[in-house]
């Protein structure tokens, strides 16, 4: 008896070591949850300060809405968050609310195919307003920008698929203390010419100390950024002829169409002008920068081996709080008419706009709480919730009428001039991004030239441009195909929200439509290249 | 014994089953799924070939949105449509046109001559019927693009889709349609006096959203301005400012008002 009753005992606690195990290993939540919703929120800025603003907006969210937890998925970015968004959306896993950028390779078909529109939300004013300066204002017209990036790229033209949480620019960050030791006094570049200088003195005083300083810290992360800015200023000038539809503004497949109708190039001259300006700022890296990411040109900086480090306000905290040295923020200026080498080629003064908001976060389709994960997200963007973001992070708001901290109020000195949005001549598609990328140390060096590059770009380009053609094509009718079952599901409902639903539904295929039979007859016209 | 069991069970089974099979369909549910893009949950809900004509119509779209979107398939939700499509009420209008929307865009190799077909023939038969304008739409579009009455690059690539233009009476439909040939105008390049007044026309009835609505307005200002038409290009550059005033394109905008409001100053107003 009570030999059974030792074995008794070994069976249970062998029993009670498996289950607790399988709790362990399958269930790594708590038994009992006092909130009965858990909304997810992912994103990849994983850099000093979002976080800990995140974190402050749902830390008072929670206290308003006791029902809700929300978690924040902070996924590294570049390389594990595309491959992580997509497996998880596939699977059915996606978190409820989810970071995407169209600049993600690969990744264009995402909100198409995952993401549910905002539009009629956005028409209504953000309950979490009332009492501030933008209440009774539609929850679209709060954004500083009027979520100007969420409206580009939406696969939908009448739709707005995303709302921002932040805003970015770039920024010429300075080391103080080494430019006044190289130059003697602070000088702020007015154009793309006294920066052109202040490169060539950093070289002089390299070469004259032995001491191994760049002017600009190197990344291959980093010089998309700079190639972005600096290539734009002699360009306007083909943006303008371009725009047969005067609508101030190129997008990806006006580009793609234009180039295969053989309306720009890159070998012609503004835009090798334009690859100059990219070559001169490169050359002012240290060799073999290409190889490096965004993080090794920040630590170059933060060495002092660099004068200046090019890159988005969203490295700003970061740097703040990691440098033993004065920070300033400057604005890469773009070369001007008068430009010494480039100048016969620029018809004006290119203009940053207003800044972009940015950030976007997407309402997962599947999302298994959708009222409560957008209720979180007019929180997180209604002014008290982007305050606390703001605050705490030191990252500009998205929103108006949250106060701009001291310490950031400069990033919204913005340049004025012309723009033309976006006109990725470099960006223009996954082939042609990649194009770029693999051509570029045609580009660079001692062996490089704008000519080498060009014609190197030139003779990829038709084969490059129909596959993101192709590509974006098919994006468009991932969007357009599902609308017709969905169009028929409104007729079948009664009331008046079907009715518009149905109305707002059929447009918006018309619109995607239109857009994909444009792209086709591109297609059809240039079949043979 | 045993038969008796067998009797209880039936009479505690049977029920059930009968209940089951004589369950209503709910429909509201069914379209739901469908706005909801769970085109998977309709072939559940519902069956092919049994139900009202609203049942089996929802099942075909049903069938149209759910993957694997193989020809089989789409070929299978084809076959209850033309039957619907024999009616004379909107079920059969809407059957009609979802019929040509498989030629036109659903299947792995597009038929845009059939599908043109079919808009037409639906056209004919129920014109006033809401699917039927819907179709006219797409039957312009595809006049503009994929099916243009000459091949010649210098005839009037417009005129067709107009013709069908004429025909469509619902102002929301001819509105989208406005948009779409002032689009192919510039596209097709055509002169910007037979496109431009498309562009205007949708802009006059609202409810066009997003980027579309902010370009329609920078469009018709800049393109009037290229045509010397000063005084609509102040009126449009005027609204762009005042409902986008921090847009990236502010600044020209702003720039090329002031050079409007210049040349009116001097009597230069179209």
């Amino acid at each position: 008896m009570r030999r059974l009753q030792s074995r008794l005992g070994l069976v249970l606690l062998v029993a009670a070591f498996g289950a607790s195990a399988y709790w362990v290993f399958t269930r790594s939540q708590p038994l009992i949850h006092p909130r009965p919703v858990t909304i997810y929120f992912a994103h990849w800025q994983i850099e000093r300060g979002p976080p800990d603003g995140i974190n402050a907006a749902i830390t008072r969210y929670e206290e308003l809405n006791p029902r809700v937890h929300v978690v924040q998925l902070q996924i590294p970015g570049a390389s594990i968050y595309p491959q992580w968004m997509r497996s998880n959306l596939t699977g059915g896993t996606g978190a409820d609310l989810m970071e995407w950028g169209a600049w993600l390779p690969g990744q264009k078909d995402i909100p198409a195919r995952y993401f549910a529109p905002l539009t009629a939300e956005l028409a209504k004013p953000n309950p979490y307003n009332v009492g501030t300066s933008q209440e009774k204002i539609p929850w679209q017209d709060t954004f500083h920008d009027k979520l100007l990036a969420p409206k580009r790229d939406s696969p939908d033209p009448g739709q707005i698929y995303a709302v921002n949480i932040s805003e970015c620019t770039l920024r010429l960050f300075c080391n103080v203390d080494l430019m006044k030791k190289i130059l003697g006094e602070v000088v702020v570049p007015q154009n793309f010419d006294d920066l052109r200088k202040i490169l060539a003195r950093v070289k002089e005083y390299s070469r004259e100390t032995g001491s191994p300083i760049a002017g600009l810290a190197g990344s291959r992360d980093t010089t998309r950024a700079v190639a972005e800015t600096v290539f734009t200023a002699p360009l306007i000038g083909v943006n303008q002829r371009l725009d047969d539809g005067g609508t101030l503004y190129l997008y990806n497949r006006q580009m793609l169409a234009a180039y295969l109708g053989g309306r720009w190039s890159f070998s012609e001259p503004a835009v090798t002008a334009g690859l100059q300006l990219v070559r001169e700022a490169t050359n002012s890296m240290k060799p073999g920068f290409i190889q490096l990411r965004r993080d090794d040109a920040m630590i170059e900086f933060l060495r002092g081996q660099a004068l200046f480090f090019f890159y988005g306000t969203w490295d700003a905290t970061s740097l703040r709080r990691l440098a033993s040295f004065k920070i300033q923020p400057m604005k890469l200026m773009p070369a001007t008419p008068d430009d010494p080498e480039v100048g016969k080629y620029v018809v004006g003064l290119g203009g940053e706009g207003i800044g972009e908001t940015a950030v976007s976060m997407y309402l997962n389709k599947a999302s298994r709480h959708p009222a409560e994960a957008l209720d979180f997200l007019k929180f997180l963007t209604s002014v008290p919730g982007n305050q606390l973001f703001t605050d705490a992070s030191l990252w500009l708001p998205a929103v108006n009428g949250v106060v701009v901290p001291e310490e950031i109020r400069n990033f919204r000195d913005y340049q004025e001039g012309l723009s033309f949005g976006q006109a990725p001549y470099d960006m223009i598609g996954t082939e042609v991004s990649m194009g770029w990328d693999r051509n570029f140390y045609h580009l660079i060096g001692e062996n490089g030239s704008a000519e080498k590059f060009a014609a190197a770009m030139d003779a990829d380009m038709p084969a490059a441009i129909l596959m993101d053609l192709k590509a974006e094509l098919r994006a468009t009718l991932v969007l357009v195909k599902p609308q017709d079952p969905i169009i028929v599901g409104w007729s079948r409902l009664s009331g008046e929200r079907s009715k518009i639903r149905r109305a707002e539904s059929e447009a918006a295929q018309t619109m995607s439509e239109g857009l994909a039979l444009q792209m086709k007859l591109a297609l059809e016209t240039t079949k043979g290249m | 014994m045993y038969p008796a069991r067998n009797i209880f069970l039936l009479l505690l089974v049977g029920p059930l089953l009968a209940a089951r099979a004589a369950a209503p369909v709910d429909l509201e549910r069914a379209a739901e799924a469908l706005v909801n893009s769970r085109p998977q949950d309709v072939l559940r809900q519902l069956r092919r070939d049994s139900g009202s004509r609203s049942e089996r119509l929802i099942w075909a779209a049903g069938r149209m949105g759910a993957q694997p979107a193989t020809d089989g398939n789409l070929r299978e939700a084809e076959t209850v449509l033309t039957e619907l499509a024999q009616g004379q009420d909107q079920i059969a209008a809407q059957a009609a046109y979802l019929r040509a929307r498989i030629y036109q865009l659903h299947l792995n190799e597009p038929d845009f001559a059939r599908a043109a077909e079919l808009y037409e023939a639906l056209a004919q038969r129920q014109p006033q019927s809401h699917w039927a304008q819907l179709g006219l739409v797409k039957l312009g579009m595809l006049k503009l693009y994929m099916l243009p009455d000459s091949t010649d690059l210098k005839a009037d690539r417009l005129a067709p889709a107009e013709a069908v233009l004429s025909r469509i009476s619902e102002p929301l439909l001819r509105r989208d349609l406005d948009l779409q040939i002032g689009q192919a105008g510039i596209v097709l390049h055509q002169p910007q006096a037979r496109f431009l007044p498309h562009l205007i026309a949708a802009d006059r009835v609202s409810g066009i959203t997003g980027t579309a609505r902010e370009d329609l307005i920078v469009q018709i200002g800049v393109l009037s301005e290229r045509a010397g038409d000063w005084v609509r290009a102040r009126e449009y550059f005027e609204r762009y400012l005042a409902e986008y005033p921090t847009n990236v394109r502010a600044f020209t905008i702003r720039e090329k008002l002031a050079a409007a409001n210049r040349r009116l100053a001097k009597g230069g107003g179209a």
